[in-house]
């Protein structure tokens, strides 16, 4: 297991020893590992229960059947009368003990599954990134789902044969040991030879995940990217690869069959060979024998129970080997689930926290490089401030270093070099507490719950009707919202499927304005919503970014001409710096960047007219002031 | 999980599992007969070896350990004959077991593969629509998972053929020893199929249940991670801690409250086999006490019903995955049942000198409306209502060959619903689509792929090369592979030449899964060079330029413009670089077509539209 770095994915538990297994065990799920002895007492009594029945067979003939006279029924009866009782035991020890596994395995299960993803949800940002989510899920879902389908499937009667065919083999070694050495011995080559097998076997099921796991990513891929198959015509293309896929599959999993059931006949060679010997040897030893031979002196009853034993012995046996990989399959599911919980918490707490200062938070880099991997720096000695409640804009072409910049400030990223401070505490002793809510980031795609937009803006508070109502209207969604049949209550679908991806970002935005954070990034936040939207929306978040620090990233210079200051990326390095009116006018990269632009927006200047003008006049006219008193402010 | 059908996930206590269980081992059966038949033979005749195996214990009993441990003689020949009976009948008995599992697999893992081909072919012809309401992992966890369940019982069907077989058998042998014995065994095999029964009634339901509590936190688990940095931004932890942990404590308590039933089940028809040995002791002592019965019989029949134990645990498992296997099935029969695929017609859009299409049925040369080229698109009064919302209603909205119409409106007004129906991607509730003059649903399959051009909002890659991805099938009307020309000048037509220049392999760059190696603007060009590279008569275009900087978006927008009079080009946005491009404007809002004309008519009459358009505009001006 190792703990050193941020470079690194979930913590890898793959050499970890059993010792370290088991320590992990009794911390994460104690209810697994507390009150074994009770577990491993009632597995024997379910055991040996079992065994009644050859144990009745040798008494009732040894003292009635094989010499019958008047009374073998007596005798009989009364051993069959022991033997029941003993049979009704182990049938209720058996039946504790099912509920008894099955009910704590599911309890440590569920605290895996809820504990995995509140530490998925605490695994440092930047490493959490990389973790592919599919990857994780399904460490919480069918790996455990494995672990639940070995239990209720054999995993309580592996315990309960393991204990019967310890029994059976003291049992037979009580007959006769002469006896029973040639057949443990036999028994012992029987399990190193399956076990052999089984080593293949496990081989080839590994093949069979790998082919399965690859068949999910091609059919995935079909599913999810159908309308790309569909209006490309490429069925036939998808088709192909799926069908392929599956048929790999099939042979990988044909190829496991024949060293899997050489496996379970050889069980079937043991029992054979092992009772063929102890009848001729059993009896031939226990009559005229040679010298060298053992003398025995069994009697038929002791004879026949060591028969009947002998299957009870080799069978477990069988079932235990055949069922190793299943028990590999658990274990490995729970290791993987496991190293969920192993990796360490990224969250920052405890004494050497620290908090936010009240109030807007200033910004401050130094010489800051960042990258991801070997590649070249995204950034490179930035030195940049932000005063307290400054609105910063972060222009430049794609590529440029404006979204590391962005992931930078919030944490989802940590620099190479160089220091950078938030209200000037190092980023990386900010203590969580005080970092979520008071540091957002609104993203170019952002994530919805599968829940009502009313669910979805009011999830970062306790908020009401009223504070929704309010919020809404603020950012001028209220005309939006009308058009939707359910109003606020329109479910969005998984992800904000059934939203657009401008509707998506409108409801991010709301949910984001209302928890009213002091640092707020926006990343490209409105690219996709239709411009008098965005103007609107861009109008209302400068209303509501009074008093907060804001850094905006965009590529539509509208966001960048309102803001106090702009700042020009261009190869991961700040190349220009200042307001609007200041950089427009001096020829450099902004003002290239500007002049396109400009072709953009001056689509409506041919037919002017008194009326198109009121609109956003009046909009403009609204926060005018505002704007006003922050350039000023922030002029220097 | 709201928008499965209902049938998927409805519990139906007492639901009939072993019928159509069966019905369903028969049919894969006789869909690999070869296999199955030797399956069947060896496991029948497996389970006839059990029979003979417990008489070769029996005989030996009464003819070499009793006698000779009485201190009789015991001649050379029964010596042979009982290790010979007991290892000739286990020889044939381990030789079943193998091929018998070899054939099985055979049979099974054939099964799995059928059933998984129906069912990704099927998802292929199932319409945009039905898949928008079927989220993929569920799609997936049908294909994988579901068919898997299905075909679960096989690994047991044939070896439960045998063994009933020798149950039959067995105690037909037992009543011709004495009627009691035959009575007990009777009695057991209908105490465990009763107690069996009865099981999966009480099981059935709970497993079921399971599995959707299973689908619950699945989704759950799957939503919280996604929206990992939401969680972190806004502080849910503690919130998404609550949420996912009482579906963990629900998926819980479905797994216990199946391992309670089997708790009590499993121990007693484990031990049943004991009682009736018990019994038959209890009976048989008398028997044998006044001379009637043999010890060699009593010890056969107590072999025997120790060794039915086998065949009763094994037909119970058989019966004991009926009820997963059918909740696979079900929903394995809610893809292949569903109607929801797209029709197609015979007609074939052909194509003129000019590369634009005409519209001719299949085989024969009936010409329909001709474009002088690109090829016309034409919605007529189409709507659409989804769910009982009508997200776009009578929308008439024509695209002449060659023209460059831009589609603007609001968010949520309906552009990208518009941009479906044309680009047949849904079809409408009312109305109709022409492509080509001709009514889309009479087109022949591929014929709207071949000639139509579609870039959606969202971009999205196939996993592989930026050259598998921009070649896909090749040419799709020419059924050739596209030259490394074609290629690069269809990206430099998207503005993307020089990102695919700048990546490390050029053209054999892998872009990752769903092509997550590229930023958004990087993946938006490829599709756009996927679109073009296929040399459409129609372009659909929805708000295909996002995420691209300003002047990549220029330079693309010129590359179409100069398709002007050959490819008909739609492009939602409303960009004013977009509208510039285009020869007319529609203008949608809220589900309507609010206009369609010049972009001056449109500026001077609708106020909505001056609104978007001049958004920008106004404030760039302000600052000059």
């Amino acid at each position: 297991m190792s703990e050193r770095g941020v470079g690194e994915g979930l913590a890898d538990l793959g050499p970890a020893r059993a010792g370290e297994l088991l320590r992990l065990l009794r911390t994460t799920t104690p209810v697994l590992t507390s009150g074994l002895t009770l577990t491993a007492l009632l597995a024997l009594v379910a055991g040996a229960g079992r065994i009644v029945t050859p144990l009745t067979v040798q008494y009732a003939l040894d003292h009635g059947l094989l010499h019958p006279h008047p009374g073998t029924a007596d005798v009989v009866l009364r051993a069959v009368g022991i033997g029941a009782a003993g049979t009704v035991l182990a049938a209720l020890a058996s039946w504790w003990l099912n509920r008894r596994i099955f009910r704590r395995t599911e309890t440590a299960l569920a605290q895996l599954r809820a504990d995995g993803v509140a530490r998925i949800h605490e695994i440092q940002f930047e490493r959490f990134g990389r973790l592919p989510s599919a990857d994780l899920v399904s460490r919480l879902t069918s790996d455990l789902d494995a672990v639940t389908t070995f239990v209720q499937n054999g995993g309580v009667l592996l315990l309960v044969n393991a204990a019967q065919m310890v029994i059976a083999a003291l049992l037979i070694t009580a007959y006769s040991w002469q006896l029973a050495l040639p057949a443990l011995a036999a028994a012992t080559l029987l399990l190193v030879v399956m076990r052999r097998i089984q080593a293949v076997v496990g081989r080839r099921f590994t093949v069979v995940r790998e082919r399965v796991s690859a068949m999910q990513s091609v059919i995935g891929e079909a599913v999810t990217g159908i309308g790309v198959v569909r209006s490309t015509g490429t069925e036939r293309r998808s088709r192909a690869a799926m069908d392929a896929a599956v048929e790999e599959t099939a042979a990988a999993q044909r190829h496991t069959l024949v060293p899997l059931h050489t496996n379970t006949a050889l069980g079937e060679v043991a029992i054979s060979f092992i009772t063929a010997f102890i009848v001729v040897a059993g009896v031939r030893w226990s009559t005229d024998h040679a010298r060298w031979e053992p003398a025995l002196h069994l009697s038929a009853g002791e004879l026949v129970a060591m028969l009947l034993l002998v299957t009870f012995f080799v069978r477990p046996l069988q079932q235990l080997v055949q069922m190793l990989g299943e028990v590999q399959n658990a274990v490995a599911g729970w290791r993987r689930a496991m190293e969920v919980l192993a990796t360490p918490s990224g969250v920052v707490a405890g004494p050497a926290a620290r908090e936010l200062p009240p109030g807007p938070i200033a910004v401050d880099l130094h010489d800051v490089s960042v990258a991801y991997g070997d590649n070249p720096p995204a950034l490179r000695d930035l030195t940049i401030g932000i005063d307290p409640g400054e609105h910063v804009a972060v222009v430049g072409e794609t590529g440029s270093g404006k979204s590391t910049f962005a992931r930078l400030l919030t944490r989802q990223l940590a620099a190479r070099q160089g220091r950078v401070l938030l209200g000037g505490v190092p980023i990386g002793q900010v203590s969580d507490l005080s970092f979520q809510r008071r540091v957002a980031i609104v993203p170019q795609d952002p994530f919805l719950f599968d829940a009502s937009i009313a669910d979805n803006i009011l999830a970062g508070v306790r908020g009401d009707a009223r504070a929704l109502d309010e919020i809404v209207d603020s950012l001028g969604l209220r005309a939006w919202i009308e058009t939707l049949a359910d109003g606020l209550d329109t479910r969005v679908g998984v992800r904000g499927a059934r939203l657009s991806a401008g509707e998506r970002q409108l409801v991010a935005l709301a949910r984001t304005a209302l928890v009213d954070p002091d640092l707020l990034v926006l990343d490209e936040a409105t690219s996709g919503v239709d411009p008098a939207t965005d103007v609107r929306v861009q109008h209302a978040l400068g209303a509501l970014t009074v008093g907060r620090t804001t850094v905006s990233i965009a590529h539509r210079m509208v966001t960048a001409e309102h803001a106090d200051r702009i700042l020009v990326f261009d190869h991961g390095q700040v190349v220009q710096n200042g307001p609007h009116g200041e950089l427009v006018a001096r020829p450099g990269r902004y003002a290239e960047l500007h002049t396109v632009w400009v072709g953009h927006t001056l689509a409506g200047g041919p037919v002017p007219s008194p009326r198109d003008e009121s609109a956003p006049r009046g909009c403009d006219e609204r926060r005018g002031p505002t704007s006003t008193v922050r350039n000023d402010r922030s002029t220097p | 999980m709201s928008d499965l059908p209902a049938g998927a996930l409805r519990v139906r206590p007492g639901e009939a599992t072993v019928w159509p269980g069966l019905r369903t081992m028969v049919d894969g059966s006789l869909a690999h007969p070869a296999p199955a038949l030797v399956a069947t033979v060896t496991g029948i005749v497996n389970g006839i070896t059990m029979i003979f195996g417990a008489a070769a214990i029996g005989w030996s009993t009464d003819h070499l350990i009793v006698p000779a441990l009485a201190g009789n003689h015991v001649g050379r020949a029964t010596w042979w004959i009982a290790a010979g009976a007991i290892l000739g009948v286990s020889t044939l008995r381990w030789l079943t077991i193998m091929v018998r599992g070899i054939a099985t697999g055979l049979v099974q893992h054939g099964s799995q593969a059928d059933a998984r081909r129906a069912v990704v072919h099927r998802y292929l012809d199932l319409s945009l629509a039905w898949h928008r309401r079927h989220p993929p992992g569920q799609l997936l966890s049908t294909a994988v998972a579901d068919v898997d369940a299905l075909w679960l019982p096989m690994i047991f069907f044939y070896f439960a053929l045998g063994m009933a077989t020798m149950l039959i058998v067995a105690i037909i042998q037992m009543f011709l020893h004495a009627t009691v014995l035959g009575l007990i065994g009777l009695g057991l095999v209908a105490a465990v199929f009763g107690l069996n029964l009865l099981y999966q009634r009480l099981l059935g339901p709970r497993a079921r249940a399971a599995q959707e509590s299973r689908g619950r936190f699945g989704a759950l688990a799957l939503e919280s991670i996604e929206g990992g940095q939401v969680v972190r931004t806004l502080g849910l932890a503690d919130r998404e801690r609550g949420r996912v942990g009482a579906a963990a404590r629900g998926l819980r308590d479905a797994n216990v409250s199946m391992g309670v039933v089997s708790s009590a089940f499993d121990p007693v028809i484990e031990l049943l086999p004991t009682a009736a040995v018990l019994s038959v002791f209890a009976v048989g002592a008398r028997q044998v006490e006044s001379g009637d019965m043999s010890v060699g019989v009593l010890v056969e029949v107590v072999y025997l019903l120790l060794t039915i134990s086998i065949p009763l645990n094994v037909i119970s498992r058989f019966l004991g995955m009926m009820p997963v296997s059918t909740a696979g099935r079900t929903r394995i029969a809610a893809v292949l049942d569903s109607a929801e695929t797209t029709s197609y017609g015979d007609r074939a859009l052909a194509e003129d000198a000019g590369g634009g299409a005409v519209a001719v049925a299949v085989g024969t040369a009936v010409a329909g409306n001709a474009g002088p080229a690109g090829l016309g698109l034409r919605a007529r009064g189409v709507g659409l209502v989804i769910g009982g919302t009508r997200l776009l209603a009578g929308a008439d909205l024509e695209i002449r060959p060659g023209e460059i119409v831009a589609l603007v409106g609001a968010t949520g007004s309906g552009k990208s619903t518009l941009v479906d129906l044309l680009g047949r991607q849904t079809d409408p509730s009312d109305g109709v689509v022409e492509v080509g003059g001709v009514p889309a649903p009479e087109l022949a399959r591929g014929q709207l792929a071949a000639h139509l051009g579609i870039v959606s909002q969202t971009p999205w890659l196939f996993s592989g090369s930026v050259r598998e991805n921009l070649q896909l099938d090749g040419h799709p009307r020419e059924h050739r592979a596209y030259t490394d020309a074609e290629l690069w000048s269809a990206l430099g037509a998207a503005g993307a030449d020089e990102v695919v220049r700048a990546l490390p392999d050029g053209l054999d760059t892998r872009v990752g899964e769903r092509g997550a190696r590229l930023s958004g603007g990087q993946r938006q060009r490829l599709c756009l060079a996927r679109a073009l590279v296929r040399e459409p008569g129609a372009l659909l275009l929805d708000d295909a330029t996002s995420a691209l900087d300003p002047a990549v978006e220029r330079d693309v927008l010129a590359a179409l413009a100069r398709l002007r009079g050959r490819v008909s080009v739609l492009i939602v946005g409303g960009r004013p670089s977009s509208v510039l491009v285009a020869d007319r404007v529609a203008f949608l809002r809220a589900g309507r077509i609010a206009a369609v004309g010049t972009h001056a008519e449109l500026l001077a009459a609708e106020p909505d539209y001056r609104r978007i358009l001049r958004a920008y505009g106004h404030q760039g001006a302000g600052d000059e």
